[in-house]
């Protein structure tokens, strides 16, 4: 320790004080910069500038490496000296993101001038992305020459982490997330993307049909006063009309009808498939020996829903019910000549050209009655070599899972 | 046929399952003897297959896996400390250990029966991917790996007082570290793989991911400084007791940060 005191200061080999002077200047330069552009939210340089200044990037950081590999800074940049100081300061700006609400408007103007709710795009965190692509290249080239099967895992993870870090931050920019309404026969080639700009796409889609699959509603009770749901030591339940009899907070319900898609006519409810049509249960309700039945109804866009009243505090009610899978059927036209029908569905998005189409939304209000699809279309050419990383960060994991921790620390076979 | 409501079961399979515990933990501590302690293995592995059974039943019954709300995750984790701590014991014969992990256990199977919460049936599209499965199980068994490491670090914070006696145990957290932090990574990254298919998006700095983030990069602090600092035991135990609480955080606090209102992971009721 007091060998470490009495050496110069950024002389081999780097003590935790140079690790942290760095990583600390790199957030407070940041921090600075961002000041003094006033809050200004950074956007990467779009193709093709982001790629060739990956390029300069990889061409100053490579020949640099060897010629001054030998150098303290080199050496200490290399280390875990280095690297524990950068984790934590990364750490740093992650914990801020964890506790004030990103992409929101800022609460004040300091919180506007920091970049505090939009964290990602801000000099600090580009700076210090920067920072640990430097140490996860030097790191990776000081492992790799020479070569040794030994360091395969350490390889795997770290490199695999540098091309992670260095794909998203160039690709960031190229990457299109656009929203398209689609509305039942009509067809679409217009979409807006995040800044809410209208954008022409090669792309025309005619959504041929919306369908929604739902689950069975679930019944509650609620307080006739307040219209609040009735808790049950502190927790609300729900019962989903999947079977014939239930019970709920001591009532027993037995379900006479139910009638998945209903009109009501005069007092009671049929069977009826036209817009607005919503579920709804003939259903006898007993309580101590005392026996109530009726309808209820969830209600939609058109009807009302229908309430059961058992006495005078509680009633029974409805819920909309909740949605299963949603898809639409879509036919796709592209410039290049492509005419494809296809079904999307959330998790089962469908690739073309180079986009992604993914269904989104659609409108909640109607239900399964939506004649309008959203769908999000992706463009994302940087995503091999994303993928490529996250492979191989999956092959170091299962390298961390197979050799486990290396002996001794496993400082033997570093240079 | 009325069909049971599952949950009104639970207390039946808990209570068999904490009993077997119970003695389980008592032979380990108090008997030294090959017999008792075979018997004891039996016991803590009855308890396990208890709960098995129990979810299993539960997951025929909703129709869904059982992977979604608080209570189901608790019930994951009990089955894969207790499970853990048995294997642990059969591999390196540390009865403090496997007695702690069934404590713990013992903790999530008591919490789960003061909140009975309601177990709702349905799973937003969102979530029904084949994705689901592997990436909620790679979770919880890091999670019970880590949770496990952390038991070894307090216990070396607190009662291990010399190096000396300190040194075999470290070796076993930085076993279950390695491990857990493997299924933690695979986590992360299936996770990111499936927000592709599903949202469009790897990552979007979401509250649940970017805690998720957040846990990872404390037990990378682990792995490093362990690496460069072998002897230093101490702080390296200090550092894993911090990075369990910050998983901690990430599991249950999340939901009650003002970052997090309207997270698509934020586990339901
Ligand atoms: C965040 C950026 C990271 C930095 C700056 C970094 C830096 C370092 C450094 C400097 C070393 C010591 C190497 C030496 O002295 O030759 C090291 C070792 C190590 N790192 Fe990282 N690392 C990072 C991320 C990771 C990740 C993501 C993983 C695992 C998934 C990881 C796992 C390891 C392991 C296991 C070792 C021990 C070396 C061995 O087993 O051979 N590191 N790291």
């Amino acid at each position: 320790m007091s060998n470490e005191n009495r050496r110069k200061i950024w002389s081999h080999p780097w003590s935790y004080r140079e690790g942290t002077i760095a990583a600390v200047a790199i957030l407070l330069l940041g921090f600075a910069l961002q000041l003094s552009t006033n809050g200004m939210i950074l956007r990467m340089a779009g193709f093709p500038w982001n790629l060739l200044s990956g390029l300069v990037f990889l061409g100053i950081l490579i020949p640099a490496y060897y010629l001054l590999k030998h150098t303290p800074v080199i050496k200490g940049l290399g280390s875990v000296k280095a690297a524990l100081p950068a984790i934590l300061g990364f750490t740093f700006l992650v914990l801020l993101m964890g506790f004030v609400k990103q992409d929101v408007e800022p609460k004040s103007a300091l919180f506007r001038t920091l970049g505090l709710t939009h964290l990602v795009k801000t000099w600090p965190f580009i700076l210090i992305n920067l920072y640990l692509m430097i140490l996860l290249g030097i790191i990776t080239m000081k492992r790799l020459t020479p070569f040794n099967l030994k360091n395969a895992g350490f390889f795997l993870n770290h490199f695999g982490l540098f091309l992670v870090l260095f794909s998203t931050a160039l690709g960031s920019s190229d990457m299109q997330r656009l929203r398209m309404n689609c509305y039942e026969d009509q067809t679409e080639w217009r979409a807006v993307d995040t800044s809410g700009k209208t954008i022409e796409l090669p792309i025309a889609i005619k959504l041929l049909n919306f369908n929604i699959a739902e689950f069975r509603p679930k019944v509650t009770i609620i307080n006739n006063q307040t219209g609040q749901v009735v808790l049950n030591k502190g927790k609300n339940q729900f019962e989903m009309l999947d079977r014939n009899s239930l019970d709920l907070y001591g009532y027993h319900l037995e379900v006479e009808q139910f009638l998945e898609s209903s009109g009501k006519v005069g007092e009671a409810y049929f069977q009826v498939n036209e817009p607005g049509s919503a579920p709804s249960a003939k259903v006898k309700v007993t309580k101590d020996g005392v026996e109530i039945s009726g309808w209820v109804c969830s209600g939609s866009f058109v009807n009302q829903p229908e309430a059961l009243k058992l006495n005078d505090t509680h009633s029974l009610v409805m819920l909309p019910a909740e949605p299963r899978k949603f898809s639409s059927e879509l036919n796709i036209q592209t410039k290049s000549g492509k005419n494809i029908t296809t079904i999307i569905e959330v998790n089962r998005p469908y690739k073309i050209d180079g986009w992604t189409i993914y269904q989104l939304s659609y409108n909640t209000e109607m239900g399964r009655w939506s004649n309008l699809s959203v769908l999000e279309l992706v463009r994302d050419p940087w995503l091999p070599v994303v993928y490529l990383g996250i492979f191989l960060m999956m092959a170091g994991a299962g390298f961390l899972f197979i050799t486990g921790k290396p002996k001794n620390g496993g400082t033997e076979h570093v240079a | 046929m009325e069909e049971l409501n599952m949950w009104l079961d639970y207390p039946i399979y808990a209570t068999v399952a904490i009993l077997c515990w119970l003695v389980a933990s008592g032979l380990f501590l108090s008997s030294g003897k090959k017999l008792m302690n075979q018997l004891a293995a039996g016991l803590s592995f009855a308890g396990t297959a208890f709960l098995l059974v129990f979810i299993t039943i539960l997951w025929l019954h909703i129709q869904r896996p059982p992977m979604r709300t608080l209570g189901e995750t608790r019930l994951w984790y009990a089955i894969f400390l207790s499970g853990i701590g048995l294997i642990s014991y059969l591999r390196w014969k540390y009865k403090w250990l496997v007695s702690y992990s069934l404590g713990l256990a013992m903790v999530f199977l008591i919490i789960n029966l003061q909140h009975p919460e309601t177990y709702d049936k349905t799973l937003m599209p969102a979530l029904q991917s084949p994705w689901f499965i592997p990436h909620v199980i790679v979770y919880i068994f890091a999670y019970a790996m880590l949770g496990a490491s952390s038991l070894v670090a307090l216990r070396n914070l607190f009662f291990a007082p010399t190096e000396k006696i300190i040194k075999g145990p470290i070796q076993m957290a930085d076993n279950l570290v390695y491990i857990g932090f493997s299924f933690l990574t695979f986590g992360l990254l299936f996770g990111a793989l499936w927000a592709k298919e599903a949202w469009g998006h790897y990552w979007t700095w979401d509250p649940k991911e970017t805690w998720a983030f957040i846990t990872w990069m404390f037990y990378l602090v682990y792995i490093h400084y362990r690496f460069r600092h072998p002897s230093e035991h101490k702080k390296a135990m200090t550092i894993l007791a911090v990075s369990f609480a910050i998983l901690m955080i990430c599991w249950f606090g999340v939901n009650y940060l003002p970052s997090a209102q309207n997270s698509v992971h934020v586990y339901s009721e």
